[in-house]
């Protein structure tokens, strides 16, 4: 269980996160929706430990890890561009990390983790030769070699097209359900963050809006805020979508 | 369409004509009197010239000074630019770094020579304070010292550029993956910048093989090659077919240096994304590279020292008073103010025409959309300039306009100016035209204007912050260079930096370093005139899009 007690940050007179509480569930995921400037990015930096709280606790397994350094938190992240090592091939940046621990995984884990994420055949090509689909997954598989107790994604989905957009999410629900994982998703869409993920943390201007599951959050938007810019921007495009397709869908 | 191509047509032919006549040509008879005797071509000159033991040391001088400083100059660079990149010292900090680092530029190679005499010397600033002299500083010492500094700010610039372009989210994700600090280094620093460092390396390499200012000021007994030469063509029994040999055994290294350079180009690694990411702060790493840091600078400072004190002293070393008398006597003496004028004048229009000539070229490669032969003989033309040391330059030129109607004029100074240092302001406008907008010209042309129209109003505001650093690279580097005029300046042409290696002669070193202060006063003045140049069309610009 990862808890996030009265969390505070601001940079100079700027308070980007006020006064944060929130428990996730092992196995759960949980999205942090929100616009540019609503603190989803330095909420993310505070978790994975880059940037340091000016007050509040952040407890995984009931274990305090809020002054731990990086490397020694138990979670790692995928990068919205993914940051793979551009010398490398594909193969080599998934056992980077790895390497440094081999006693974490298995060679038989990493064998089913590289054919889970359909990697096989793409292990001797360079980074650039991969599409953005195949880039995410290697840079999936990388960090799951080391097995965090906690998977935080940056926006995994808006460097995708759409058919790919929508396979990737059953491949983070597929890994999270495998795995018992934990994962948070950072992400500004809407749609994504209510269609992927067990419960979302809506963000504004530094608090919490809302915290709750999908249901909850259609059903009881808890403010005026999550009503006009969350709700609303799916009712649109739901009536979008059912206009396109005719009243038989209806 | 046809109009366009004809005015770029035109362009081009007067470029290249330019090129043909002020680059090729000096270059055709440099080989021509190399390989021929008494109008036979023999190679009998060229084993002489290589057989003599003379020869042999000073090349081999060369070659061992140039390698060494080549390598710790690499390092050193490498060391300030990591501490700007990839440490959190004080911004104010940093900023010092950048602008002690690149100091060096803004002075000619000479005065250094003359710097470390006075900071290093038996009379020097540092054998004064410290009560002994730290080295022998003639010969070895002195030179690696001088070409220390030399070719410091270059190799600095081009690592600190290429840091920039270092995905720095890497650096987070080596840490998550369990790095060891040297697998960490090696991956997300090193690997990325291995190319930049072999480019640092034999850029810096280059510049102290060919430098031809600090052998001439400190070189004393180790001869080097750049020494070699000048004593061929200007010392007391000139021999130019031996100097036209040794000008060539000087290209060879610059040829293999482009061969090398084309052969490890896909060694570079490019990043798909850059981020600037947070970085842990690492304090211990702060206080390293923080003391580090503050020590090159320190050895930088001490040798420049001297230039801003001597000056302004009554009588170096025995009366340290204030006193402004000899700077009073150099703006007083005719002649000294003669040789600021001319170089003023030399500078300005090198620049002028330097800035037209590399702009129009980098159109015609970068925008014209013209045949592949045409783009790659401007190409070739850039690396051609940027690998021909400036002493080459000028005994080509001596060698083609002796006797001509612009010998000792200043035009033959500017040319040669605006073709010694065409490479690296084209590079810059090629880059910048090349990130501009590939429709402005069609668009401009659909809304009316001609050519020149779209020249004028459109591709040169938008490129308008590139021109002023071309201007002031040109300018700066006009005002610093005496490798290539060296050879071409007459009696009423010399500029300040020829006139100080003929004040070396009457050991006038106040003077020396006066004329030296300068071109350096200069030199920043350009610079922050630039600078603000570019802050000011900046602003307005942005007015205008507010509005």
């Amino acid at each position: 269980m990862l808890t996030l007690k009265n969390v505070n940050k601001a940079f100079g007179t700027n308070e980007v996160l006020k006064d944060i509480s929130l428990s996730i569930n092992d196995g759960e995921i949980v999205s942090i929706l929100g616009s540019s400037g609503s603190g989803k990015t330095t909420l993310l930096n505070c978790l994975l430990g880059l940037v340091e709280l000016n007050s509040g606790v952040i407890e995984l397994d009931g274990k305090d890890i809020t002054q731990l350094p990086i490397e020694k938190r138990g979670l790692n992240i995928v990068f919205q561009d993914y940051a793979l090592f551009p010398h490398l091939s594909a193969g080599r940046n998934i056992v980077y990390g790895w390497r440094n621990n081999p006693s974490v995984s298995t060679q038989e884990e990493v064998d089913a983790l590289i054919d889970l994420l359909d990697l096989r055949e793409h292990l001797d090509k360079e980074i650039h030769e991969l599409s953005g689909g195949q880039k995410q997954r290697v840079a999936l598989a990388r960090t799951l070699t080391l097995k965090p107790k906690v998977l935080l994604l940056d926006e995994p989905l808006s460097a995708l097209d759409g058919v790919i957009k929508e396979s990737i999410k059953d491949t983070i629900k597929e890994i999270s359900e495998k795995y018992n994982l934990t994962t948070i998703i950072v992400t500004h869409d809407p749609e994504e963050a209510l269609t992927l993920s067990d419960k979302v943390l809506i963000l504004d201007g530094g608090s919490i809006a809302q915290y709750g599951t999908p249901q909850e959050i259609i059903q009881h938007p808890a403010n005026s805020f999550v009503e006009s810019f969350i709700l609303r921007q799916l009712h649109v495009k739901r009536d979008n979508i059912l206009k396109l397709f005719g009243d038989q869908h209806v | 369409m046809f109009k366009r191509n004809n005015e770029l047509k035109l362009i081009y032919i007067l470029v290249f004509a330019l090129f043909a006549i002020f680059l090729l040509y000096p270059l055709v008879l440099v080989l021509i009197r190399a390989i021929q005797t008494n109008g036979v071509i023999s190679f009998d000159n060229i084993i002489k010239v290589v057989s003599k033991e003379r020869f042999l040391t000073s090349l081999q001088n060369s070659f061992l000074i140039a390698s060494i400083a080549a390598l710790l100059s690499t390092s050193l660079a490498f060391f300030l630019a990591y501490t700007v990149h990839f440490t959190a010292v004080p911004k104010a900090f940093k900023k010092l770094i950048n602008v002690i680092a690149t100091m060096p530029m803004l002075m000619p190679t000479i005065t250094y020579g003359f710097a470390i005499i006075y900071t290093f010397g038996k009379q020097g600033v540092f054998t004064k304070l410290f009560g002994f002299q730290p080295f022998n500083l003639y010969g070895f010492n002195g030179l690696l010292i001088g070409y220390l500094i030399y070719t410091l700010p270059v190799a600095f610039i081009l690592i600190k550029n290429t840091m920039t372009y270092i995905d720095k989210k890497q650096f987070v994700v080596s840490i998550l993956m369990g790095d060891s600090p040297l697998r960490r280094f090696f991956h997300t620093i090193f690997r990325p910048l291995v190319y930049t460092l072999v480019i640092a390396f034999i850029q810096t390499f280059f510049l102290s093989f060919t430098d031809f200012g600090i052998p001439a000021a400190i070189g004393g007994q180790f001869e080097v090659i750049a020494s070699t030469l000048y004593n061929q063509m200007l010392g007391s029994i000139p021999n130019f077919h031996n100097g036209a040999v040794i000008s060539l055994v000087m290209l060879v290294p610059s040829i293999l240096a482009v061969l090398v350079v084309r052969r490890i180009e896909k060694m570079n690694v490019r990043y798909e994304n850059i981020s600037e990411e947070t970085l842990p702060n690492v304090k211990s790493k702060n206080w390293i590279c923080g003391i580090g840091a503050s020590l090159i600078m320190l050895g930088i400072v001490s040798v420049f020292a001297v230039i801003f004190i001597l000056p302004f002293v009554k009588e170096w070393p025995y009366n340290i008073g204030f006193s402004l008398d000899h700077v009073k006597e150099t703006f007083q003496s005719a002649n000294l103010l003669d040789v600021v004028k001319n170089s003023f004048i030399v500078a300005v229009l090198t620049a002028i025409c330097g800035t037209v000539v590399s702009y129009v070229a980098a159109i015609i490669s970068a925008r014209g959309k013209m045949p592949r032969f045409i783009t790659g003989s401007i190409d070739f033309i850039s690396t051609l300039t940027n690998a021909l040391p400036g002493m080459v330059i000028g005994i080509g030129f001596m060698f083609a306009f002796k006797g001509t109607n612009i010998q000792n004029t200043y035009l033959i100074l500017i040319i040669c100016n605006v073709v010694h240092f065409f490479s690296t302001p084209y590079v810059m406008i090629k880059n910048a035209f090349m990130k501009m907008n590939l429709s402005f010209e069609t668009t401009g042309r659909l809304l009316g204007d001609s050519w020149f129209g779209t020249l004028r109003k459109v591709m040169i505001p938008c490129s308008i912050s590139t021109v002023f650093e071309m201007f002031s690279y040109y300018f700066i580097n006009s005002m610093v260079t005496i490798s290539a005029i060296i050879f071409l300046v007459g009696a009423e042409t010399g500029v300040i930096t020829t006139k100080i290696k003929e004040l070396q002669h009457f050991a006038k070193f106040t003077d020396i370093f006066v004329l030296s202060l300068l071109i350096f006063v200069a030199n920043i003045m350009m610079k922050s005139l630039m600078n603000h140049l570019t802050k000011k069309e900046s602003e307005k610009r942005y007015y205008v899009e507010v509005k």
